[in-house]
């Protein structure tokens, strides 16, 4: 009797140990999760649950993806968990915020770096812009700039955390102009940033170019510059660039946003989901709804990714380096 | 009057099956203990994307109204509350229930909602201009105070002791500091793998209410007798009703507590219930029964976490701030609709916007009546033995941990926190106290560090923090409150005074004189003073030292108030509490065995389904009353627990889509 147990126990555990093989022949067969390491509301929260809403679809992924939200630090919480404990077996995906991770990375104290990640696909890409209230006595760039020079640390700037990608907007502004200024982390994303500048409590405040461009719609802001290289002629063509303002400011602060794995998932999952997911982001629908809400697409594949990773990296630590 | 055009769209044959579903689905979904109405609206945003924006809104209204109704029903029938909110209607509904006025309260619950429910989306409806820029007034000095008014409740909100009180409310808010400070990112206190996303308020919740219930189900072991002692009796509506309007300072305290409390951005209507309640005891002809079973206690709560619903939104329509967690995904489901809040709003989508707002007035109503009709099956639910009872709700415990985040730290953070917290409560602490402190921990940290950072930039700390109309508002709530606690204490103190006097010795189960109680007492007192070392020596020597402030702030102070504990358990003067006894420990070790190996063990590497229902079936046959011998009762235990778990897998796994750990077994069965 205890034998018959005792075999059948060892029976199972083989039995289990080959059935956790991979098939990657049956991958999809089950829903798949894509952590957002923000809250739910946020700008990288709702549109990555816009650009997977077509993945039930028989041309893309043919099983639905499931969002799940682990806010926390600035995304350090997410992918900290993403980096040491999600499954690599293609059933969980995260999304990912350039600069946020790599600049977060650089700076210490977390267990990933872009090594960890596979990326996949990138879907947007959300400039920096910089933003007054409507009632402010501002009206262009150069004269908060000059207040700012004249004031020395009294021109309190919002941006939802430290080191994505507002803070790294600010630290290049504060540089290219030699004015000190104080910058707020606001906890609660941009919607808090954003908040913060409607209602007064700070001077000025960075955030992304989609939830400003909603606030300025709405009536509750003025846009001043965004710091891109051009001028993003969908959204804010009236809007000049901090370059052409007269600040060398470039564009390292822009915020892609896309999905990845974990490093060490299994390569033919990887090319499937490589070459399925850019098709879903370019789907007519999802433009649509991006469009809708201020969202800049911006569809790379893998390759365009994985070199867009590197040069950041490169970029992000020279630049905090020279920023210290 | 312009909502008045949209009203008969609310009617329209789909729209309004769509309504009757999300709040039927809603009351059922929030009155399950373990499930959440954030998750619930979360989970529900997949299937609107299927949807028109108008009916996929009317949907996820209709749940959020619904599930923080729903959640009042296992918090009165089980003492567990469905979610932060109904925190307070727990300490006096379930206390009615147990005095066999179950029904009496659940009515009383759901007509105070309705109530102040409806009044919360009036002034939606007529005040959202004024209300909007009320809602941007409040600064971060001004929500640091608002935090700060919601500790000084945390000492009266016990009864029992104010020191064990403060020091639940101090044990919560160290709690909350667990995890990567969000500010800097620093690591704080996380001396666990499982704590690096720290403490969960959901977790937390199901955790320190789910978790000593079910144990204290296995404490009363294998008793023949062994229905649930809740009798739910017939009660008339017409009585209630009459009740009701008795209570009108009650019902009005409530409502205004929840609007105001929903309409600040960012603090959150789980604790609109709490600070309602403490107002209404504070106004009270009759503080003293607050805690007993006092209807008063559960109109005011629930009532307040109604009204903020409507008010709740307000921020979120005109700036993209929820005021609330379900709020919060709320607004993630109105932006993938591209529906894009603002003060625009109401001019560019009228249709949209007004048809959701008449929907959520609509589902008031609708929420009422079948709040009320659900209550008659609530009786059916008292009647459930013990043994299936417990089990049920361990399997719904670990379920509900794990979806928050499907994070399994989660799920072991819960077992922790419950088992603590049964054995603290079997000292004096309580679990209400201690909560309110996780939640108000992050609000208080975080606005008083954004709050200096700004203020640094300004002229200084002292005028942007104390100066101003509303900070000076403010603080004197924060003063009053302070001075009445304070009066509190000193009544509670002459009581247990004479109390002392009379009572020389507690008499356990069994009905000999318990000796060892001062001992016992030691134990606890001892635990936690070490504990309070051990924060205060962290706090005081990690670096990077801006991020360990508050820290430092909070482990002072708990370390203050456990020497006085110790000392007061020391010499005897703490008696509150029933202590252990080893009739107590041998009925629940069985089972607590089960619930760790379970927890800490079977559920990751055998697989979540087949681990639950091992267990499930193992605790039902452990404590069932029922004779062992037969094989009948053997099989209609299983045929029991198999039914069980395909509920759950239809739940969680089929609607909710919870990937859960597979381990070895469950890529077999599922």
């Amino acid at each position: 009797m205890k034998l018959g147990v005792f075999g059948a126990a060892i029976a199972l555990c083989v039995l289990s140990l080959g059935s956790s093989a991979i098939n990657a022949a049956d991958y999809p067969d089950r829903p798949i999760s894509v952590m957002v390491s923000y809250g739910a509301g946020g700008a990288t929260d709702f549109q990555a649950r816009i650009v997977t809403m077509m993945a039930g679809g028989d041309d893309f992924l043919t099983q639905p993806i499931v969002i799940i939200n682990k806010p926390g630090a600035g995304g350090r919480v997410g992918w900290n968990w993403f980096a040491t404990e999600a499954e690599k077996d293609g059933y969980t995906l995260s999304a990912y915020n350039i600069p946020h991770f790599v600049a977060q990375s650089i700076e210490g104290g977390v267990k990933y770096s872009a090594d960890s990640f596979e990326p996949i696909a990138n879907w947007g890409s959300d400039p920096a812009v910089v933003v007054v209230g409507i009632d402010s006595e501002f009206n262009t760039i150069n004269e908060l700039m000059d207040f700012a020079e004249g004031n020395s640390g009294k021109v309190t700037l919002s941006g939802a955390g430290l080191y994505v990608g507002h803070h790294i907007a600010a630290l290049q502004i504060e540089k290219a102009s030699g004015a000190k200024m104080a910058y707020i982390p606001t906890k609660g994303g941009g919607a808090a940033a954003m908040k913060a500048v409607i209602a007064g409590d700070v001077v000025a405040g960075i955030n992304n170019l989609s939830d400003a461009f909603r606030a300025r719609e709405a009536g509750n802001v003025k846009i001043l510059a965004v710091a891109d290289v051009e001028r993003n002629a969908q959204f804010l063509p009236d809007v000049p660039t901090l370059m052409e303002a007269g600040y060398d400011v470039d564009d390292s602060s822009v915020n892609f946003r896309g999905l990845m794995v974990p490093k060490g998932t299994d390569p033919a999952i990887i090319d499937l989901l490589a070459e399925k997911v850019p098709a879903m982001f370019k789907s007519a629908r999802v433009k649509a709804h991006m469009d809708a809400g201020g969202s800049p697409l911006k569809v790379m594949n893998r390759a365009e990714v994985q070199q867009m990773w590197k040069d950041r990296e490169v970029y992000l630590t020279e630049l905090l380096a020279g920023l210290k | 009057m312009e909502f008045l055009q949209y009203f008969g769209g609310v009617f329209e044959p789909f729209s309004f099956s769509l309504l009757l579903f999300g709040t039927i689905g809603g009351l059922v979904l929030g009155a399950t203990p373990g499930l959440s109405p954030t998750m619930a609206v979360a989970l529900l945003i997949p299937f609107t994307f299927q949807l028109q924006p108008t009916h996929g809104l009317i949907l996820l209204g209709a749940a959020y109204t619904a599930t923080v109704a729903g959640g009042a029903v296992s918090a009165i029938l089980l003492r567990i509350p469905g979610a932060p909110a109904n925190i307070a209607t727990a300490l006096d509904g379930h206390e009615m229930a147990k005095k066999g006025e179950g029904a009496k309260a659940l009515h009383a619950s759901f007509l105070a909602s309705g109530v102040g429910g409806i009044i919360g989306v009036l002034l939606l409806i007529f005040l959202t201009p004024v209300l909007a820029k009320w809602a941007l007034a409040f600064g971060y000095s001004h929500l640091f105070w608002m935090a700060i008014v919601g500790v000084t409740i945390i000492g009266s909100l016990d009864s029992k002791s104010f020191v064990k009180g403060l020091l639940s409310g101090c044990l919560g808010f160290w709690l909350s500091l667990i995890g990567y400070d969000d500010i800097q990112g620093a690591q704080r206190f996380i001396f666990h793998d499982a704590l690096t996303g720290g403490v969960n308020v959901i977790t937390a919740l199901i955790g320190i209410f789910a978790v000593p219930q079910i144990i204290d189900m296995f404490a009363k072991g294998r008793q023949a007798n062994n229905v649930s002692a809740i009798v739910v009796e017939k009660q008339k509506l017409g009585d209630s009703l009459g009740l009701l309007f008795k209570q009108v300072k009650a019902l009005s305290i409530g409502t205004v507590v929840g609007s105001v409390v929903g309409l600040i951005p960012g603090v959150g209507g789980q604790i609109a219930g709490l600070v309602s309640y403490d107002q209404s005891k504070k106004f009270s002809e009759t503080p003293e029964l607050f805690g007993t079973g006092h209807p008063e206690g559960v109109i005011a709560a629930e009532s307040a976490n109604n009204a903020m619903v409507g008010p709740s939104l307000v921020p979120l329509l005109t700036l993209s701030i929820p005021g609330s967690p379900t709020a919060a995904v709320l607004l993630g489901g109105l932006l993938i609709h591209g529906i894009f809040p603002g003060s625009d709003l109401f001019e560019s989508h009228p249709q949209v916007a007004w048809t959701f707002i008449n929907s959520m007035l609509i589902g008031q109503v609708l929420m009422v009546f079948f709040g009320i009709w659900i209550a008659s099956y609530a009786a059916r639910v008292a009647q459930v033995p013990s043994s299936i009872m417990a089990s049920s709700v361990m399997v719904l415990a670990i379920f509900g941990a794990y979806s928050v985040q499907q994070s399994m730290g989660d799920v072991y953070i819960m077992a922790a926190l419950g088992i603590g917290m049964f054995c603290l409560e079997k000292f004096g602490f309580s679990a209400a106290p201690l909560v309110l402190g996780l939640i108000l921990g992050p609000i208080a940290e975080n606005n008083f560090i954004t709050g200096s950072l700004i203020a640094n930039a300004m002229d200084g700390p002292v005028p942007y923090f104390l100066f101003g109309p509303l900070n000076i508002l403010l603080i004197a709530l924060v003063i009053a409150s302070i001075v009445y606690s304070f009066l509190m204490s000193r009544r509670e103190a002459a009581n247990e005074l004479s109390a002392a006097g009379t009572a020389e010795t507690d008499v356990d189960q069994k009905g000999g004189p318990m000796n060892t109680s001062r001992l016992q007492h030691l134990i606890p007192g001892l635990s936690i003073l070490l504990l309070a070392a051990a924060v205060t020596y962290t706090s005081y020597t990690r670096e990077p030292a801006d991020a360990f402030l508050f820290p430092r702030l909070v482990a002072t102070v708990m370390l203050v108030l456990a020497i006085w504990n110790f000392i007061r358990a020391a010499s005897g003067l703490s008696r509150v509490g029933t202590g252990f006894s080893w009739h107590l420990a041998q009925s629940i070790a069985p089972g607590l065995l089960v619930l760790i190996v379970y927890v800490f063990f079977a559920a990751k590497y055998l697989g979540f389904y087949a681990a639950s229902l091992a267990t499930f079936f193992v605790l039902y046959s452990l404590y069932d009353p029922g004779t062992h011998k037969e094989g009948k009762v053997w099989l209609k235990r299983l045929v029991i627990s198999v039914s069980f778990m395909l509920l759950i897998y239809a739940l969680f796994t089929l609607l909710l889509k919870v990937q859960t750990p597979r381990g070895i077994f469950d890529s077999w069965i599922l």
